[in-house]
Formats: C-alpha cells, structure tokens, sequence
C-alpha cells in the first residue's frame, strides 16, 4: 500500500518535464516493464487469453470434440427458455443473499467481542481464522457431508434429546441451508478485516462518549458501524463476488451433482455440468459471461448505495 | 506492551496520528475493493485453465502410452498385473496408468481430449462411445493389426458404429441383482428363487427383510439411480430405451410405471428412506450399502460381484432380475459390453496402442491378470484358458452368464449421442419423486421431455 501511495504523489507532480527528466522517466519506465514482464506475461496468457477465448465460444455450438461452430446469439437465447438455469440462478441468489449477510454478521460479532482486550487474543484469533484456511477445502467438504448425513454426528446428537433429524444435505429442503451453515462457518477472513478496521477507530471517541452519557449499544450504533463502515463495505463486495462463484462446497457436498433434486445446483455447478458433463462448452461459457455481468451489476450497485452507507471521514 | 493497541491511543499525540492516516487509509480501501472486485470477476471467467501436451517419446528411445480406465482398487491391482507382463514382452513400450473414479472420469477425460491431450488407451463405456466416436475422437482400430477373430459376434458388433470399430469390448456383463446372504440369515428370511419370482415377490421379500432386521438395514436397495433398472424394466413391458434410430423407446407413462412402483416400495419401507437412498448414490462401490450389510438385495452388474465380496468380507449371490410372470424367460436381460478398449484418434503411436489392445484381447496372459474383473472374457479362447485360474467370485460370475445365454431378449440399441446425460435425468427425478416434490406422472413428463433434448 505504501507504494501506491509514493507512485500517487509522483504521478501528482504537475509542470512540463525538462528533456533529461523525460530521458530518465523512459528508462524508469522500461525497467518498470522488465520487473513486469513475468506477472504480465501470466495475465495474458492464464487469464485475458482464456477470457477472450471463453468470450469467443460463447457465441459457438462447440462439444470440445470437434472445432466450434459460430452460432451468434443462440446460446444466451438457450438461457431464457432453460429451466434448470433459472432454478441454479435462484439457488444461487439464496445463497449469496442469505449466506453473506450471515456470515459477515457472525464475523462481525466475533471480531466485536475479541476486540475487548481478551487475554491471549492471538490464540483466538487463529482458533477463529482456521475454518477460513479450511472451508474451502474437499477435505472439509467431505466432513460435513458426514455430519450432516443422516446417521451423522448431528443427527445422534440430536437422538440423544429425542428428535430424528432429517439427512441434512440429502433432503432437497435442508440440503443448501446446509451448505449457508458451511459457509457462515468460515467467517474468519471478514473477522480478521474487521478486528483491523475495529483498531482503527480512535479511541477518544468512546470516551466522549462515555463522558455524554451514551450506553454501550449507542455506542456500537454512532460510532462503531459507521466508523467500520468502509470495511463492512469491503468485505460485502468481496464476498458477494466469492459466494456467486463458489463452487467446491456444493460439489463435493452434492457429489458434482447439485442433488438432492437440484437443491444444491449452484450456477457454476450447473455450468460446469453443461461444460464438461454434456459437452455443451460454447452455452458453459455463455454462462460464465452472464455470471460476470451479474457480478459487475451486483458490484456496481453495491458501489452506487455504498455512497449512502459508507462513512469515508475524508 | 500491552495486547491492545487502543490502551496506547489515549496519549493525545497517538489519538490525532491515528487520526490524520485513516481517512488516506480508508481512500485506499476503496480503491483496493475495486481491484480486488475486479480481479476476482476475472477469475470466473478463468477458473478453468487448459492442460498441456505430453511428450510421447521418452529419452531412451522408449514409447510411452497412456493408458485410462475407471474403477476401484482391486481393478487397478489387476490392470497394473496386466501392463507389467505385456511391457515384460514389449520392452520398448511404457505403459503409463491414469485412473480414477467413474464420476471423475468422464470430465477429465472431455477435458483432456478436448485439450489434445488425451490418453493414448481409454477404457469407453457404452453411454459415451457415441459420443465420442462420432465426433472423431476414437480411433478406428479395424484398421490396425488386432485379431477379432475369437470374440463373441455380439460383443464384437457393440463396438462398431458409423466411423468403424472405436472399440472392443473388454467383457461380458448382465445386469443382476445381488443378494447378501448375510441379512436374510439375520432376518430369518429365505432368499428367493430367482428363476420363479416376480416384481410382487420382489417386493413381499424386501419388505419382509426391512421389518425383521435391526433399525437402518433394508431389504432392497432403490433403483432408480442409473438406467440399466429402467431399461430391463422397460424390455420386460415391450419397450426398451433406445430405439435402433437413436430415439427413446418409451413415454412418459412408462416410466412413471416405473417410479410409482418404486414410490410403492418406499412406502412398505421395502427400500430406504428418500435422504438415505440420496446419500447412498455418492458411496463409492466399497461403502454400498449391499456392501456394508445394509441391504439385503442390490442393482449392480455381474462382473462387480468380485469387488462387491470382497468389501463385503462374505460371499455374495447372483440372481436374475424378477420378471412379470414369475418366467425366467420373461426376465428379458442382455449381454452388455461391460466396457471398452477404445483409442485416441489423435495418437502419436497407433501401431503401439492397437499392440497393447491386441494383447488385452487375445493374450492369454492378459487374461491370467485381469480374469473377471470386467466381465466375462469376450475372446472364447482366452475364457476357456483361464478358467482354472479364476477365483471363486469370478466362477460365480462366469456361471451365471453362461446360464442366462437362453433366456435372454433381443440385444438392445446402442446408446445414441448424448446418452451420458441420461443417467444423471433418472437420478434427478427418482429423487424429485421420492421426496414426494412431483408427481410420478409430472416427473414422467418432464424427465421424457429433458432425454429428449439431451439426445437429440
């Protein structure tokens, strides 16, 4: 960051350059490239020439087997009328709407009540960070599916209280909460900005406060929220675009198969079946692109309502 | 030090240093907010990434060969037993396994074909060889030097198509029901004959079985989660899956049929509940529930018997499917090819792959290796060779095709293109209407609607 914020204060510089200034800049310039050379040469190669290729199919009829055939339009066409599509855009969407929110809560609570001073706070921070480092993993996967199965460890430990539970992840009714659950598990990473955001806010702030009478909930709601606004702000954008495009939990969770009944068919899942399950790459790839314009939409609004939310004390 | 850095802020200076560097830091964040929006959008897009080619030839002027197949750990013990005593008597020919499970099969190899990288041998199941050899990617291996001669006619037609033969099978299968003897005995119930029952006994027994054993142990488990059930349930009604023109043989009566007698089941708790038949979809052959002795009657092919035994620690019995009319003969089974050995078109080395498949198909020692593990032996000589060496499981197996050669239908059409999206229709479905979310008749409809699409 601190680098940035030199490059800023060059670039800030105003007045005409003199002819050894220039010189001197080109060169700077040309070593810059050179230092870029091996990320630039990854940009290009892993991401803007896959991107555009994917961009390129998806206006094809293309089944990996034969060369792609131009087909225009017809592939975002295929969407409107694909069932299956629309159901994963509503999985999709319940996921992101209820699973964010969730999970930045619990993080922001936890991040609250570590922010006290707590005795070994190291400790618990890594005790809390460890299900982010984990959550994403098939290993993790792979466990919740055995305790959410239907003898799992949930179900016996509710059998000792007399309840049957349901098999959590193979009913098509509990299936995706139980993969939210999964999700909100993993708040770690929001937590972790939130306790650095929570350092942030002068102290001096609570204390007159404090002094003014107010209670420790006003003071949560004056100060804290929008003192901690821009981080809020921050990891909602980042984990709104994280959570459109998870794709581990519900696969492995689901057996690659989004079931029960499509419960669990997550977009992406459903784009990764099209793709390389029907051979259907030129509509996988139609798909991805939608997913991006309903990621930069979601973020554009996000950033549009963030002007009537976040507190920048700029 | 103190652990909290806000015990420090008090000191005035501290507070307004804090204070001058946030606004700057929190300008930051938005900035960095917005890269980071847009860095993880991009890799949506490219979170799929290509493979690289592999070099064939290796540095001591050996030939590679890649070799793919799917299945479990015993197979893989036998194939590897197979490589090794074909590159003992092809020294310059490496054989180079790749395998895995069946799910995970299929994408990495659509992947890997699609980035040319496919392997040089890859083991085709008849759902997909269509599929692929339309399309170009199989090799047509009449072309080259391996000897048909000795195979089954039938078994030898399954692998020709409209782009020659892209392959040949590598064994004999049936679709079976497998009992395990073990929770009958528990249950106190007699396994039933199965040259006599039908669909009714199937259902009395399985029943029976699930109210006289322990909490979680069913007589039978669900079909519904492939479509080799629906296919010999729908040659026993006169009708079959697939048309020889490559259509659905059969409406969406049919197999609404199919699921409301399955929905039956469920409800006399002849099968598992509707959560537990969804989780065992994703256990893997050795955590079955026939396996486990958690059903007394199971949906598998002949040739998994072996496998089965051996996760199961006990011996397992093969018994037809139940028919209509309680006649052996109305059973309507087939002989499947249980796989085939199929070769990239896009091989460096055609001449050393059609080596490697003549020597699975036609050498004895081949045969020694893999015995039963992929059904029965198409080749008639290389059976006869190896029958003194087969295991016991294997024998039970063999027995049992060649007890059925009389009874059986009509050879069914082959799978058209896009058949492989069928299996995961049935699925979906079966559990749309075990979990009571649609009707047999609208589960009937739409899952008839989507085949369609997927085959046309």
């Amino acid at each position: 960051m601190s680098a940035i914020g030199e490059l800023s204060t060059m670039t800030r510089r105003k007045g005409p350059m003199t002819k050894e200034e220039k010189k001197a800049n080109g060169r700077d310039n040309k070593a810059a490239y050179i230092f870029l050379l091996p990320w630039l040469i990854g940009l290009v190669a892993i991401t803007v020439g896959p991107m555009l290729m994917s961009l390129y199919l998806s206006f094809t009829d293309y089944n990996l087997l034969q060369p792609p055939e131009w087909v225009g339009l017809d592939n975002f066409i295929r969407m409107f009328g694909d069932a299956r599509l629309h159901n994963s855009l509503r999985v999709t969407f319940t996921y992101v709407l209820v699973g964010v929110p969730l999970q930045l809560g619990v993080a922001l609570l936890i991040a609250l009540v570590l922010d006290k001073g707590l005795r070994g706070l190291p400790f618990y921070r890594s005790i809390f960070y460890l299900p982010s480092l984990l959550g994403g993993s098939v290993a993790v996967a792979i466990l919740w599916k055995q305790i959410f199965g239907t003898t799992g460890l949930v179900n016996q430990v509710l059998a000792m209280v007399g309840i049957e539970g349901p098999g959590w992840i193979s009913d098509p009714n509990t299936a995706l909460g139980s993969i939210i659950l999964l999700h909100v598990w993993t708040f770690g990473s929001p937590m972790i900005i939130f306790l650095a955001g929570l350092r942030q806010i002068p102290v001096m702030y609570y204390e007159a406060a404090k002094v003014d009478g107010a209670t420790t909930l006003q003071q949560f709601w004056r100060i804290t929220l929008p003192m901690l606004s821009p981080i809020i702000f921050f990891n909602l954008v980042l984990q709104i675009i994280g959570s459109f495009q998870s794709f581990t939990q519900a696969f492995i969770v689901s057996g690659g198969n989004g079931g029960p009944s499509d419960s669990t068919m997550f977009f992406t899942l459903y784009l990764y079946q099209k793709g390389f399950g029907q051979f259907d790459m030129g509509y996988a790839s139609a798909m991805a692109w939608f997913l991006l314009v309903i990621i930069g939409a979601f973020t554009a609004i996000n950033f549009i309502a963030s002007k009537y939310w976040v507190f920048y004390d700029d | 030090m103190p652990v909290h850095p806000k015990g420090e802020a008090v000191a005035p200076a501290a507070a307004s240093q804090t204070r001058t560097s946030a606004p700057k830091a929190k300008r930051k964040l938005r900035a960095s907010a917005l890269v980071a929006a847009t860095a993880a959008a991009v890799l949506a897009l490219t979170a799929c990434g290509g493979g690289g080619g592999s070099e064939a030839k290796s540095a001591d002027g050996k030939v590679e060969l890649r070799f793919a197949w799917w299945g479990g750990d015993k197979r893989a013990q036998v194939t590897q037993a197979a490589i090794a005593a074909f590159e003992a008597e092809n020294p310059n020919i490496k054989i180079k396994p790749e395998y895995g499970d069946w799910s995970g099969y299929w994408d990495k190899l659509a992947t890997q074909v699609a980035a040319n990288d496919a392997p040089d041998i890859i083991q085709m199941d008849e759902k997909y060889i269509t599929e692929y050899s339309t399309r170009g990617a199989l090799l047509d291996l009449s072309k080259y030097d391996i000897d048909t001669s000795k195979l089954d006619a039938a078994a030898l037609d399954a692998g020709k198509g409209e782009k020659g033969l892209t392959g040949i099978a590598a064994g004999i299968n049936a679709a079976t029901i497998l009992a395990n003897p073990a929770v009958f005995q528990a249950a106190g119930v007699a396994i039933p004959d199965d040259k006599t029952w039908t669909w009714e006994d199937f259902e009395r027994v399985a029943a029976e079985v699930t109210a006289k054993s322990p909490k979680g142990t069913y007589g039978a488990a669900a079909y519904g989660t492939d479509e080799a059930s629906l296919g010999v349930w729908l040659r026993q009604n006169g009708k079959s899956l697939y048309t020889s023109d490559g259509k659905l043989g059969f409406e969406p009566s049919d197999i609404a049929e199919w699921w409301a007698f399955l929905k039956q089941l469920s409800e006399k708790k002849a099968v598992p509940s509707a959560s537990e038949v969804v989780e065992a979809e994703a256990a893997p052959l050795d955590q079955s529930g026939l396996a486990t002795g958690k059903n007394g009657l199971a949906f598998w092919w002949s040739n998994q018997l072996p496998a089965l035994e051996k996760a199961a620690g006990g011996e397992l019995q093969i018994l037809r499917f139940p028919s209509k009319t309680g006649k052996a003969d109305d059973a309507k089974l087939w002989y499947k090819a249980s796989q085939f050995w199929s070769a990239s078109s896009r091989t460096k080395h055609p001449e050393e792959t059609a080596k490697f498949i003549n020597f699975l198909t036609n050498n004895v020692k081949a045969g020694e290796a893999l015995l039963a593990d992929r059904g029965v032996y198409p080749n008639s000589e290389v059976r006869d060779a190896i029958a003194p060496k087969l295991a016991k499981a294997d024998v039970k197996v063999v027995d049992f095709i060649a007890g059925i050669k009389e009874e059986l239908g009509d050879a069914p059409a082959a799978p058209p293109k896009g058949a492989g999206a069928i299996q995961e229709i049935v699925k979906r479905y079966t559990s749309e209407v075990l979990f009571d979310r649609l009707s047999t008749e609208e589960a009937g409809k739409k899952a008839v609607d989507e085949m369609k699409s997927a085959i046309s």
